[in-house]
């Protein structure tokens, strides 16, 4: 898998939330991993999706495995993303 | 032998409605005129014809709610899966530059 790791920000490929950035928060097995937006921010749901479905960006933030939503959206502030997204709304 | 009778009444129904050869009772064979049916929804750029995407009569489509209509997805219903996904790789790939650039941890 190399880079699926937790607080790889990623692009969702597939669904209805295609094309939206999310972070990954937990590997669950080879296949699968759960991500989260954090909804707030992107709009992505935390949720289990198959790793094909995720496009990895260089952009990786500094998290625990299986951290809540709030230390997501805290860790991904300091981020430049982060300011191009709210710059973007 | 067969005649075939032409039964045209508009000059331009033919534009609107398809032809279709019948045999009547008298044993003539004539042209009935049906309206055209509707080809399949196509990827913008492949042609592909999308899955999930039904087709017919427009009274028929009306009927339908928007979600079975086509894929709850950017682009749904119009652009193919694979397509899609290439276009999100093109823009991820200009995402990533934007992002390499800003001197951000890059692992």
């Amino acid at each position: 898998m190399g880079l699926i790791e937790v607080g790889r920000v990623c692009i969702k490929t597939a669904g209805r939330e295609a094309g939206k950035k999310c972070v990954v928060v937990k590997i669950i097995d080879k296949n699968f991993v759960e991500i989260t937006g954090p909804k707030e921010l992107t709009g992505v749901r935390r949720r289990r999706v198959n790793v094909k479905h995720l496009l990895p960006l260089p952009l990786k933030i500094d998290i625990s495995e299986d951290a809540e939503d709030s230390e997501v959206l805290e860790a991904l502030k300091s981020t430049d993303l982060y300011k191009e997204i709210v710059k973007a709304e | 032998m067969r005649i075939i009778e032409l039964n045209v009444r508009g000059t331009r129904r033919r534009l609107k409605k398809r032809r279709v050869a019948v045999r009547t009772p008298g044993g003539k064979v004539v042209y009935h005129y049906k309206a055209k049916r509707h080809g399949p929804a196509r990827c913008a750029i492949c042609k592909k014809p999308l899955n999930a995407t039904p087709t017919g009569p427009r009274s028929f489509m009306k009927k339908l709610p928007k979600s079975k209509k086509r894929p709850n997805r950017p682009y749904g219903g119009y652009l193919c899966p694979s397509c899609f996904r290439k276009i999100v790789l093109k823009e991820a790939l200009r995402e990533g530059e934007i992002l390499i650039k800003g001197g951000i941890s890059v692992t």
